[in-house]
C-alpha cells in the first residue's frame, strides 16, 4: 500500500520528486504538503484506513490539466465553498530575485496539482540524489543481505516429495513428435514452405522468365515421395533358422556333406547357414556373419535399382466375350410341340418342303413317309427296297420332286402332294426322256444308270430311278432345283456325281480320289461345290474347274455340312464331338469351334430366314443357337448357343440323326433313333 | 359367417352390385376379412338373399371386381389390380357358369378335321376323305365320300337351318357346295368351288348365307357365291385337269381373289356381309373389305396363328397361337396395345377356337394337350371348366348351338359336351 502511494505521488510530481521517508506516516505527509485541511477535525479518522479520496482533498479540480486554470485566480472550491486561491504568478523578475533572495530555491519546486511550489525536505533530495546515481532509492534496503537457501540443490537421503519424477518429465512428448512429424510430412509434400524458401521464391520472383516452348502446368513430381517404392522384403524366419530347431530340421551327415561339397557355390545352397540346436536362448553365441550379412543387405538395396513392375489382373470373367442374354434373341424354338410318329426304326434323314406344309422323313425301315406339319399326321408312306439314307425336297417350287437315296439306288420319286397341276406337270416333263446326241462315257456308265420306272413303281411315286455301284448316302439339290449331287463314300475316285434332272445325265467332276467323300453341298448363287472329305473342305469352282479353297477342320473325321443362305458361312459337324463355323471371308480355319455336344455330331442345318442354326448328335441333344451374319464385312458371326432339347431316347448308341429347320417359322424338327421326329415351336 | 370372425386382421369395405335383378340385395357396404374368398362371398351373399327373399334354393355366384373373375382370395386380387383397399369396393356378382356335361362321343373311322353344329344336326369333316352328318343324340345320319383328300374344314350355310345345305373344304383343292335335307338321304353335291392351287383349310359362310370365303395353303383367300343353284358362275369349258372322281360335278371359279398373306390361312370369319377378318400363320390377322377387294386393317403379332373367332357380341377377335397362348385383340383400338389380353393354360399348341354365340364373355378352345377348355374372358388366368374326353389332339371345336359345345380330334371322335348355362 504504501510503495503504491509514493509511485502515485513521484508520478505526480513529474520530473522532480518528493523524496518521502518509507517510515514517514501519511498524516505528516499531507503537514509536509502544506494543505489547508488542518481544521479538519480529528486526523485519527483516516489513521488505520486509508482511503482513495485522501488526495483528492487536495486537488479539487480533479485530475485535470492545470492550464484549464490558467485564466482564474483560484483553483477549484475547498469544503466550504470559497475559492483556493492560486499561489501568486511571479513574472522572470520575482524568480530572479527569489532565486537570489531565498536560500531554499534550489530546492523549490512546483507542485502541478496544486500549482503551488513545495521545497523539498532532506529526505526527498536524498531520494532523487539515489535515483540519478542508479541506486536502490531506499537507503535502507540491504543489497547484500545474507542469502537463505530456501531450496537446496543437496540430493536428500530422505526426499521431501516421496512420488517419482513423471515418465513425460524424461522422455520427449509424443504430441510434439507428432506435430513435428506433421509438419516435416507437410514439408515433403509441398503444402507448406519454409521460409528460406519464400525468400527464394521472391528472389526468383525478381527476373522472372516465360516458357516458350514448354508447358509446366504440371507439377513436379517428386519420385521419392510420390512413386515411393518399398525395399523389397526379407522372408521371414523359418524353423530352421529357429535357435531350437525341430531335429528334422538339422543336417543329417548327408547334409552335411552336401553343404561342405558346395563351398565354392555357396550361392546353390538350400540353406545359407547350418541349422543349430540349442537348449536354451543364453547359450545361443553372437551371430558370426551379422555384420557381414547386414552390409550385404545395405550393398542390395543401395546397389540394385528399383523399379515398379506394372502388374495386370485379369480377371478370368473378363476374358469370355459378352454375349447376349437368349431371351433379347428371339424368336427361337423353346417347346416341344408335336411328334411324329410311325417310323418302325431310326429316322436318318428329313426335309421340308418350301412353303412349311410337308415333311419326309426316311427311315432304316425302308421306308420314306410324308406329314402334314401342322397336324402330325402321316399322309403317305413309301416302300423302297433298302434303307433310306437321305431325302432332299426338290427347292424348285414348280417341281414337285423329292430325291431319294436308299441303298445304291437314288430315286426321284413325286410325292402328290400339295399342288395337283404342279404334281401333273413334273409328271409331264419327266416322262418322255430326252433324246440327246452326247455319248455317255465308259466311266460314268459303270458308275450310274438312269433308269425308267416300273409300273409299279411309277403308281407309288416313282419317276426316274438312278442304279449307282455302290451305295449312296448322301444327296443334295442345286439351289435352282435341276442339278443334284450324289455322293458314294466308298467311289473312290468316283464318289461324287453330280446329276441332271432335265437332261437325265450324270458327270463325275473329279478325276483323282481326293479322300473319303462325306458330304457334298452347292453354294446357294455361286456355282461352287463344297466337299467335306474326313478333315478337309474343298471349295470347287464348277464352271472353271478349279479348287477355290481348302478349309482346314481341327477335327478327325468330318460328318456333316450345311452352307448359310447367304453362301459366305459353312457349318460343319464333326464325329468328334464339335460342331465348327466357317466364315469363309475370314480364313481357312474355323471361326468357332463349338464344342457343345458330347458325342458325335450327326446333323447341322442353318434356318433360312432367322438367324438360327441347329446341331443334333449321338448325345441324344438337339443345340439351337443363335448365328447372326452381319451384312457389314467388317463384323464377325455373332455366334450364341440358345437352347438344348433332350426329347429323344437313345437307341442303339444312337441320338439324334438330322436336324431340320422348319422353312417359314422359326420352329425345328428333329429325327430321331427312336423312330419319332420332334416338333420344337416357339 | 363363424369362419369369417375367426379370420381376425384388416377389414375391408365392399358393397354388393349385380345386374340381375332378381338377385338384388341391399345397397350397403359390407365390412369383412381381407382375406375373404369366392366360397366365403358366396355363403355370405346366399344368406343376404335368403333374408331378403326367402328363397330356399342356393345359387352359386361369381364374383367381378375392377372387371375380373374373383379367383383368389379378394386382398390378392386388389394387390394384382393395383386398387386402393381404403375406399368401399364394388364387388359385382353374377350367377355361376354351370359346368357343361359330357354328353356323348361320335365316333369316327380318322381324325376329325371340322365340326359344326346347325340346330340338332352336326356335320364332321373326317381325314378318310367322308362327310358325315350327325343328329345331336348321336345317330349316324348320312356319310358322303366326295373328296379325294382330307377334309379340313366344313360350314353350314345357314348357322340354325341345316336345311340350307353346307360346304366343306379339302387338301384335294376343291371345296364342295353340298344340298341336303333333314331326313333326305345321302346330300348331293351341287357344285365343286375350283381355284385354289393348295390345299384348303378355312371355310367361313357371310351372316347373309349369300357369300362364301375360303383360304388355303396357297395364301389366297377367296370369295365365291354361294348359291345352290348349279349354273351360279358356272365355267364348262374349264378343267383340263380335273381329276376323274369330282368330274362329273359342275364346278365354281372364285368372285374375288385377295392376295396378301404370306402363308397358310387358318381361319376365315365374316364380321358383317362385307368385312372378312382372317388369321394366317405368317403372324397376322387382316381384315378384308369384299366391296373393294382389299385389305382394311392388319393385327401383326410374333407367334404363328393357329386360329381365330369373331364376336358380334364383344366386338372383338380371339385368336389361339402356336406359343399355347390365347390372345384377344380388339381391331378397333387404335391406341396402345392392340392385344388386350392374353389367356395362358393350355400346354401345347391351340389350335381351335371359337366365340359362344349367346355370351359376350364366354368362349371355349381346343388344343393338342388333349384338352377342351371353356374360358370366361374376364379371367384371364384360369378357363372356367376343362372338358376332358379326348385321347388325342383336339384340331376342331364348335359352338354353333349354344346348347352343345362340341370338339373334334385325332382320337377319331366327336365329344359333345350340353351346355347347362342359360343366359
Amino acid at each position: 500500500m504504501l510503495t503504491r502511494k509514493i509511485k502515485r505521488k513521484l508520478s505526480n510530481y513529474g520530473e522532480t520528486v518528493q523524496n518521502e521517508d518509507a517510515n514517514s506516516d501519511s498524516s505528516d505527509l499531507t503537514d509536509k504538503l502544506g494543505t489547508n485541511d488542518e481544521d479538519e477535525a480529528p486526523v485519527n479518522e483516516y489513521v488505520d484506513h486509508d482511503t482513495s479520496d485522501e488526495e483528492d482533498i487536495r486537488n479539487t479540480i480533479g485530475n485535470v490539466p492545470m492550464n484549464w486554470y490558467d485564466e482564474y485566480k483560484h483553483i477549484g472550491y475547498d469544503w466550504d465553498g470559497e475559492q483556493i486561491e492560486k499561489g501568486a504568478t511571479r513574472d522572470q523578475l520575482d524568480a530572479f530575485l527569489q532565486r537570489i533572495e531565498d536560500p531554499e530555491f534550489w530546492r523549490t519546486v512546483k507542485d502541478p496539482q496544486t500549482g503551488r511550489d513545495v521545497v523539498l525536505s532532506d529526505d526527498d533530495v536524498n531520494l532523487i540524489k539515489r535515483i540519478n546515481a542508479q541506486r536502490v532509492p531506499d537507503e535502507g534496503f540491504d543489497e547484500y543481505a545474507p542469502w537463505i537457501e530456501w531450496f537446496t540443490g543437496e540430493v536428500m537421503k530422505m526426499p521431501l516429495r516421496k512420488f517419482p519424477e513423471h515418465k513425460r518429465s524424461f522422455l520427449p512428448s509424443k504430441n510434439e513428435a507428432k506435430q513435428v512429424s506433421k509438419l516435416v510430412h507437410a514439408l515433403k509434400m509441398g503444402w507448406i514452405k519454409s521460409n528460406s524458401y519464400y525468400k527464394k521464391l521472391k528472389a526468383k520472383k525478381k527476373d522472372r522468365f516465360y516458357m516458350l516452348w514448354q508447358s509446366d502446368t504440371d507439377a513436379e513430381r517428386m519420385r521419392r515421395v510420390h512413386d515411393h517404392i518399398p525395399a523389397p522384403k526379407r522372408f521371414l524366419p523359418g524353423h530352421a533358422e529357429s535357435y531350437n530347431p525341430p531335429s528334422e530340421y538339422l543336417f543329417d551327415e548327408r547334409e552335411l556333406e552336401q553343404w561342405n561339397k558346395q563351398k565354392e557355390t555357396p550361392w546353390k545352397r538350400k540353406l545359407h547357414f547350418i541349422p543349430e540346436k540349442y537348449k536354451t536362448l543364453r547359450e545361443v553365441p553372437a551371430y558370426p556373419r551379422f555384420i557381414k550379412e547386414r552390409f550385404l543387405r545395405c550393398m542390395d538395396l543401395y546397389l540394385c535399382p528399383r523399379g515398379i513392375k506394372l502388374k495386370l489382373t485379369i480377371e478370368p470373367e473378363a476374358l469370355v466375350p459378352k454375349l447376349p442374354s437368349p431371351k433379347n434373341l428371339q424368336p427361337f424354338p423353346t417347346f416341344l410341340a408335336i411328334e411324329y410318329k410311325g417310323h418302325d426304326d431310326m429316322i436318318r434323314c428329313i426335309d421340308t418342303d418350301k412353303t412349311g406344309q410337308y415333311l419326309v422323313s426316311g427311315s432304316d425301315d425302308s421306308t420314306i413317309k410324308i406329314w402334314e406339319v401342322n397336324t402330325g399326321r402321316c399322309l403317305k408312306t413309301v416302300e423302297t427296297e433298302d434303307v433310306v439314307r437321305s431325302v432332299k425336297w426338290c427347292p424348285n417350287s414348280a417341281l414337285s420332286l423329292i430325291l431319294i437315296a436308299s441303298g445304291n439306288k437314288v430315286i426321284l420319286l413325286n410325292p402328290n402332294v400339295g399342288d395337283f397341276l404342279i404334281n401333273s406337270k413334273t409328271d409331264s416333263v419327266l416322262r418322255d426322256s430326252p433324246k440327246s446326241d452326247t455319248v455317255i462315257s465308259e466311266r460314268v456308265r459303270t458308275t450310274v444308270q438312269w433308269q425308267e420306272p416300273s409300273d409299279a413303281e411309277y403308281i407309288k411315286g416313282y419317276r426316274a430311278v438312278l442304279v449307282h455301284f455302290k451305295e449312296v448316302t448322301h444327296v443334295t439339290w442345286h439351289g435352282k432345283g435341276d442339278y443334284f449331287a450324289v455322293v458314294m463314300p466308298d467311289g473312290q475316285n468316283r464318289s461324287v456325281l453330280i446329276g441332271q434332272v432335265s437332261k437325265r445325265r450324270s458327270q463325275l467332276p473329279f478325276t483323282r480320289p481326293k479322300g473319303l467323300v462325306q458330304s457334298v453341298i452347292f453354294h446357294p448363287s455361286k456355282p461352287y461345290l463344297f466337299v467335306a472329305t474326313q478333315r478337309h473342305v474343298r471349295v470347287y469352282d464348277l464352271m472353271e474347274q478349279t479348287l477355290v479353297k481348302k478349309l482346314v477342320s481341327n477335327s478327325q473325321w468330318i460328318a456333316t455340312m450345311d452352307v448359310h443362305p447367304g453362301g459366305d458361312n459353312l457349318l460343319v459337324g464333326t464325329y468328334d464331338r464339335k460342331v465348327l463355323w466357317f466364315d469363309l471371308d475370314l480364313s481357312t480355319k474355323p471361326y468357332q469351334t463349338l464344342r457343345l455336344h458330347g458325342t458325335a455330331v450327326r446333323g447341322v442345318c442353318y434356318h433360312k430366314r432367322y438367324p438360327l442354326f441347329a446341331s443334333c448328335s449321338d448325345d441324344k441333344s438337339l443345340i439351337v443357337s443363335h448365328g447372326m451374319v452381319y451384312n457389314d464385312l467388317m463384323q464377325n458371326p455373332l455366334i450364341v448357343p440358345l437352347k438344348r432339347f433332350e426329347d429323344h431316347k437313345k437307341t442303339n448308341d444312337f441320338g439324334l440323326f438330322n436336324v431340320c429347320f422348319h422353312p417359314l417359322q422359326p420352329w425345328v424338327f428333329s429325327a430321331g433313333a427312336d423312330g419319332t421326329i420332334k416338333l420344337y415351336c416357339n | 359367417m363363424e369362419e369369417m370372425d375367426v379370420n381376425s386382421g384388416a377389414q375391408l369395405q365392399i358393397r354388393f352390385i349385380t345386374k340381375q335383378e332378381i338377385y338384388a340385395v341391399a345397397n350397403v357396404p359390407f365390412s369383412i376379412p381381407q382375406q375373404i374368398d369366392n366360397i366365403q362371398l358366396n355363403k355370405l351373399l346366399n344368406e343376404l338373399l335368403r333374408e331378403s327373399t326367402d328363397s330356399i334354393k342356393p345359387v352359386e355366384f361369381d364374383f367381378l371386381v375392377e372387371g375380373q373373375l374373383l379367383r383368389l382370395p379378394l386382398i390378392e386380387h386388389l394387390k394384382d389390380c393395383n386398387i386402393s383397399t381404403e375406399s368401399t369396393i364394388d364387388v359385382e356378382y353374377i350367377e355361376r357358369t354351370a359346368a357343361p356335361e359330357p354328353e356323348n362321343a361320335l365316333l369316327h373311322d380318322d381324325w376329325v378335321g371340322g365340326v359344326q353344329v346347325a340346330d340338332k344336326w352336326i356335320l364332321t369333316g373326317c381325314y378318310d376323305q367322308s362327310v358325315n352328318i350327325w343328329s345331336t343324340n348321336g345317330k349316324h345320319e348320312v356319310i358322303s365320300r366326295e373328296h379325294t383328300n382330307i377334309v379340313k374344314d366344313v360350314s353350314w350355310l345357314r348357322p340354325s337351318d341345316p336345311s340350307g345345305g353346307f360346304i366343306t373344304v379339302s387338301h384335294d383343292l376343291t371345296g364342295i357346295l353340298w344340298d341336303w335335307k333333314p331326313g333326305d338321304g345321302s346330300p348331293t353335291p351341287i357344285t365343286v368351288l375350283r381355284g385354289h392351287e393348295r390345299g384348303i383349310d378355312s371355310v367361313g359362310v357371310s351372316p347373309n348365307s349369300e357369300r362364301l370365303a375360303t383360304g388355303a395353303w396357297d395364301t389366297y383367300l377367296k370369295i365365291w357365291s354361294a348359291s345352290l343353284d348349279v349354273n351360279d358362275g358356272y365355267e364348262p369349258q374349264i378343267k383340263k385337269q380335273k381329276s376323274a372322281k369330282l368330274s362329273h360335278i359342275p364346278s365354281r371359279t372364285p368372285i374375288h381373289t385377295l392376295k396378301g398373306h404370306k402363308e397358310n390361312i387358318v381361319s376365315v370369319d365374316w364380321i358383317d356381309s362385307q368385312l372378312i377378318c382372317t388369321a394366317s400363320m405368317d403372324h397376322t390377322i387382316k381384315l378384308w373389305d369384299t366391296e373393294l377387294c382389299g385389305l382394311q386393317n392388319e393385327i401383326v403379332a410374333e407367334k404363328a396363328f393357329l386360329d381365330a373367332s369373331w364376336s358380334n357380341l364383344s366386338r372383338s377377335i380371339i385368336a389361339c397361337s402356336a406359343d399355347r397362348h390365347i390372345r384377344l385383340y380388339d381391331p378397333r383400338s387404335t391406341e396402345g396395345s392392340i392385344c388386350k389380353m392374353v389367356f395362358t393354360s393350355h400346354s401345347l399348341w391351340v389350335s381351335a377356337i371359337t366365340w359362344s354365340q349367346t355370351d359376350e364373355h364366354l368362349f371355349m378352345s381346343g388344343s393338342y394337350d388333349e384338352c377342351v377348355k371353356l374360358w370366361d374372358s374376364r379371367s384371364p388366368k384360369a378357363p372356367l371348366y376343362d372338358l376332358s374326353g379326348h385321347q388325342g389332339k383336339v384340331l376342331c371345336v364348335d359352338w354353333s348351338n349354344s346348347k352343345l359345345l362340341v370338339s373334334g380330334g385325332t382320337d377319331n371322335s366327336v365329344h359333345i359336351f350340353k351346355n347347362r348355362h342359360n343366359s
